[in-house]
């Protein structure tokens, strides 16, 4: 045994000696050199919502204007300060915090770390920091488009969400908006859904409570599944797909690239284009362009894709309206 | 006269297999960390880094273990008397919200009474919680296992409603489920880099060590946790034993709770204290449910915890490799026959410990 | 006296079982389709309860705890997972999901039983690595083609009410009330059940008679591993059909409480294990119902209900004896 530990040890030697560092740190110091850190809410970079998003905006960033990034996963709330500070005591120039947890400890940074931007997404900015850009999105709209757009599709005149928990606003908004969506198209439809009723720790990975609470909505007649919730919202959607001419609906992002399982049902998606709207906001830091204070990013439908065909035109014409409706305020979400 | 060199030794035999523990785990992780392409030492190196490199990283690693060494406490104190308080985790939330409560909603107070009475109101809305369990155990017979799963749920969504209803901020733009700011008066602060929650844990776990080994009520407990049936044979009250072991439990997760608000998130807002109490359960067993051994292993998760976003920052390392390195450490702390093996060193008398006889009797 | 008091709790139970029946009976005639939606969903949330239930009660009859069927679920999901994304096969994943199970469970018996280590340390081992090795080494962009689709068992499916709910579901959940049967007919009614709830009871007595011990409880607890990958299996074959970080989300760990609530037994435990399914998907119907009540109000029923019903009908659950003892040849 004694044996076998001293040949692990060396064993070990070689392992470490064979690894190539890579790490190199770019000089962030370098003025012409814009670094941009992200952390992330409670989750992982590759969450398939938010995180992931963001992320894919920064990455956007590295690939068309040069800039060197890097994220940093958030494990325990308690930590957003202490993740956001190793980036600005880093030197990087501009930070990307992802959801509304970390709004407190975003303006906090930007107090303390005054030459560093700050993009704060889902950030709703109360009192404008002259460094922190909150970009925020019109859920409800996204919402209410993909209410209006169940509405239309439903035969059966029953349509179903599968919710994350009301403890986060966001999500709250996209079912108050998809709810009076639905209602401003047929005013007697049946919207049934459901908020997970576990805490902020299960509500958005619970597939498959997702899955069952789907079936469980298509078994007494709903025929359009909208599912907003992380991967607990995804779960619905896949269940929606096993089940015959049955629609569903993504969120955030466009699920049908990033949920091929739901592409029998997957028509659309109520998308906030966080991607775009961090990467513009990375760009406007570039060109010495910041903005301060609230920034709304785009939200709508995702394309139709394989269903482009089978949507008919008025119901294409309707959504269009619809959504200059909601621009120019002359329908209310409320 | 206490011989220099026996004492070393004593010490190095109790410390031995949970090093070689720990160097093994860490050997074992570097290969996974190998095999997914990043550095171990450049890994390794930035967790110690950022865990005990300069004074503030030194804060955080106490400040993480703070409430670790409270739920540590709370399972290892229940162990002694047979139970197994799997509802520290609520009672961990509610000690939490208590004391967030107090903390806000008593105004004008001076500090030095202000702090002291959130944290007690903190402790003894856990303690309660739990106290429950212990009565439904002793009078009912309903397994504490259970009941404390079950009312974790419970605590979680209740905790959930309060903070999203009755006791939401209401400063304006305020969106969040989360309640008021504690005022200052009931803030923990910090002595330099050193928590004042981190002096509270090491004299709880003073008082724990003291109340066991020491007091008569200490002995009663660990007699119905050896044996329950003598001890009511010689005259215990089995049944109320049982009720005050799982309520002083509670106190001692509710009084982790506590700390961690109004020393560290200075509300109470949901997320915040998630896995705290669970953890409770890995830290008693990591440190043998003794006392002092809870603190060690606090200290280490607590380590592990604070130097994780440096390892990630600097190594591009998964934060996910720390859950398999801490089972890994469990395992070989636990199966320490392997590693006597290695070290070739034989069992001492009376040194296997087995905390857990079973689901209590 | 004793024993009448058993029996009139065993009454209540009854008698509980009976209420339910009939709410269910007359819901059905007030709306069926809602009925028979509530009661799919609840056999379909009751499924991996129930599995891992039987799993832990294998294990405990024989004297083994065993609280890391969180964990075993887990990876067992995760394993199973990967086979399918890399064969597309779901049979030889589902198989593979089953016996990464097992290999756990070996683990499992091998800390517990041979190390003689502290079982509900053993079991937590098991989780937080269940954890940490799944969180390490999932990578995103891997996609299954597909999941076990339901199977209808022709004109079965036909008679009301249980038709559309028990005879119209994927082949696990079958495979799972065929288990529960299995189960208990070898615990009560064979050689090796007497042999395995004599080890759990009285492993020193048992061992004078010339049985195995240490070979009872290592197979035991191997085929109980076995059992929560298929629990695993059912979550991201059957269920969801993808992975997700963490998405057991308790399930093993509520599979341990309806295992006591069921006091040790298989049937007892499938009981316990519907009801809180049911409790799981009447939540959910509450909320497409339209109720007002905070959501968190029906979300903490299930666990208050199981907490009362505890309290005052089952009473005092006793488990197996020699539980969480290792045994140790003298």
């Amino acid at each position: 045994m004694c044996i076998l530990f001293r040949k692990l040890i060396i064993v070990l030697f070689f392992v470490c000696l064979n690894s190539v560092v890579i790490a190199a740190a770019s000089d962030c110091r370098k003025k012409e050199i814009l670094c941009v850190g992200l952390v992330t809410d409670v989750g992982t970079v590759d969450d398939k919502s938010f995180n992931q998003s963001a992320w894919e905006g920064v990455q956007q960033s590295a690939e068309e204007i040069g800039t060197v990034i890097k994220y940093l996963e958030t494990r325990d709330p308690k930590d957003y300060m202490v993740n956001i500070s190793l980036f600005a005591e880093n030197d990087y120039d501009v930070v990307v915090t992802v959801g509304f947890g970390l709004g407190e400890a975003t303006s906090q940074a930007a107090k303390q770390f005054s030459d560093v931007k700050f993009i704060g997404v889902d950030q709703f900015q109360a009192n404008a920091l002259s460094n922190v850009a909150g970009l925020i999105f019109h859920e409800d709209q996204a919402g209410f488009q993909a209410g209006a757009l169940a509405a239309m599709l439903s035969k059966s005149g029953v349509i179903a969400a599968v919710l994350g928990t009301n403890l986060v606003p966001p999500v709250v908004a996209f079912k108050e908006g998809y709810v009076s969506g639905a209602r401003y198209i047929n005013a007697k439809i049946q919207v049934i859904s459901t908020y997970h009723p576990g805490g902020l720790a299960v509500a958005f990975t619970d597939p498959e409570w997702g899955a069952s609470t789907a079936k469980q909505a298509i078994d007494q007649g709903a025929d359009v599944v909208f599912g907003a919730g992380g991967t607990t919202g995804n779960g619905g959607l896949i269940e929606a797909a096993s089940h015959s001419e049955k629609y569903c609906i993504g969120v955030d992002t466009d699920q049908w690239l990033t949920l091929p399982a739901a592409h029998p049902c997957l028509v659309s998606s109520a998308t906030k284009r966080i991607k775009e709207g961090v990467f513009q906001l990375i760009q406007h830091a570039k060109e010495s362009q910041f903005p301060s204070g609230n920034f709304f990013g785009e939200v709508g439908l995702s394309p139709f894709h394989d269903f482009d065909n089978k949507i008919p035109q008025y119901i294409k014409e309707k959504l269009t309206e619809i959504h200059m409706g909601l621009r120019n305020g002359s329908i209310k979400t409320k | 006269m206490i011989n220099p060199f026996h004492f070393l030794k004593k010490v190095w035999l109790t410390i031995d297999i949970p090093c070689a523990a720990v160097f093994l785990s860490a050997a074992i992780g570097a290969v996974l960390l190998n095999f997914s392409g990043a550095n171990p030492l450049d890994a390794y190196g930035a967790l110690f880094q950022g865990s005990f490199g300069g004074m503030s990283a030194l804060g955080r690693t106490l400040e993480k273990a703070t409430p670790l060494i409270f739920s540590g406490l709370a399972v290892a104190f229940a162990f002694k008397a047979g139970l197994f308080n799997i509802g520290t985790q609520g009672q961990l939330l509610f000690g939490a919200l208590a004391a967030a409560v107090a903390g806000f909603g008593l105004a004008g107070m001076p500090g030095w009474l202000h702090a002291p009475l959130a944290l007690l109101i903190g402790a003894f809305a856990g303690g309660i919680y739990s106290a429950v369990q212990g009565a439904l155990k002793a009078y009912t017979g309903s397994h504490e296992v259970i009941t404390g799963i079950m009312l974790n749920y419970v605590a979680i969504n209740l905790t959930d409603y309060l903070t999203n209803g009755p006791l939401k901020d209401d400063t304006p733009g305020n969106i969040i489920a989360r309640t008021p700011l504690v005022m200052e008066t009931s803030w923990l602060h910090r002595i330099g880099s050193f928590p004042v929650g981190f002096g509270l844990a090491l004299i709880a776990s003073l008082v724990v060590w003291w109340f066991l080994e020491r007091t008569t009520f200490g002995f009663e407990i660990s007699t119905v946790g050896h044996n329950s049936h003598a001890a009511s044979y010689a005259g215990m009250n089995v049944k109320l034993i049982i009720v005050w072991t799982m309520l002083l439990s509670g106190i001692l997760a509710g009084f982790g709770g506590a700390v961690e608000t109004l020393g560290v998130v200075h509300r109470y807002q949901p997320g915040f204290n998630i896995g705290l109490g669970f953890e409770g359960i890995t830290i008693a067993l990591l440190g043998k449910t003794h006392p002092v051994g809870v603190v060690l292993a606090a200290l280490l998760v607590g380590a592990m915890k604070a130097g994780s976003s440096q390892m990630q920052f600097h190594a591009g390392v998964d934060k996910a490799i720390i859950d398999v390195i801490l089972a890994l450490i469990l395992f070989f702390v636990a199966a320490d026959v392997l590693i006597r093996k290695i070290l070739r060193r034989r069992e001492t008398k009376g040194e296997k410990v087995l905390f857990s006889t079973g689901w209590s009797k | 006296m004793f024993q009448k008091y058993i029996n009139s709790r065993c009454g209540i139970v009854r008698g509980l079982s009976f209420l339910v029946l009939l709410v269910i009976l007359w819901s059905y005639f007030y709306d069926s389709a809602i009925t028979e939606a509530v009661l799919a969903s609840a056999l379909r949330q009751s499924t991996p309860l129930a599995l891992g239930a039987l799993c832990g009660l294998m294990g405990e009859r024989s004297g083994v705890i065993n609280i890391g069927i969180e964990g075993q679920m887990l990876l067992s999901a995760f394993v199973g997972f990967l086979v399918s994304v890399w064969t597309g096969n779901l049979l030889f994943a589902v198989l593979t999901g089953v016996a990464t199970g097992a290999v756990i469970g070996l683990l499992l018996a091998f800390m517990s039983v041979s190390l003689r280590i502290d079982q509900i340390l053993g079991g937590t081992v098991i989780n937080i690595l269940g954890f940490g090795l799944t969180g390490y080494f999932y990578q995103v962009g891997l996609n299954t083609k597909g999941k076990l689709q339901s199977i209808s068992l022709g004109p079965l499916q036909d008679i009301p009410l249980l038709g559309p709910v028990l005879f119209n579901n994927p082949p696990i959940t079958y495979l799972t009330l065929v288990l529960v049967l299995v189960v208990h007919y070898v615990l009560f009614h064979t050689h090796w059940g007497l042999r395995t709830r004599a080890v759990g009871e009285h492993p020193r007595a048992v061992d004078t008679l010339g049985i195995n011990v240490f070979l009872m409880r290592y197979t035991n607890v191997v085929l109980g591993g076995a059992i929560a990958g298929l629990a695993g299996s059912f979550l991201t074959l059957e269920a969801v059909g993808s992975f997700e970080r963490g998405m057991t989300n308790g399930r093993g760990f509520v599979a341990l409480a309806v295992m006591i609530f069921g006091k040790w037994t298989p049937i007892g435990s499938w009981g316990a294990a519907l009801l809180f399914g049911l409790a799981i998907a009447l939540q959910t119907q509450l909320q497409f119902g339209g109720q007002t009540i905070p959501h968190q109000f029906i979300g903490m029923l299930p666990y208050l209900l199981t907490v009362v019903v505890l309290a005052g009908f089952v009473g005092r659950a006793r488990p197996p004896a020699a539980v969480g003892t290792p045994y140790t040849k003298e």
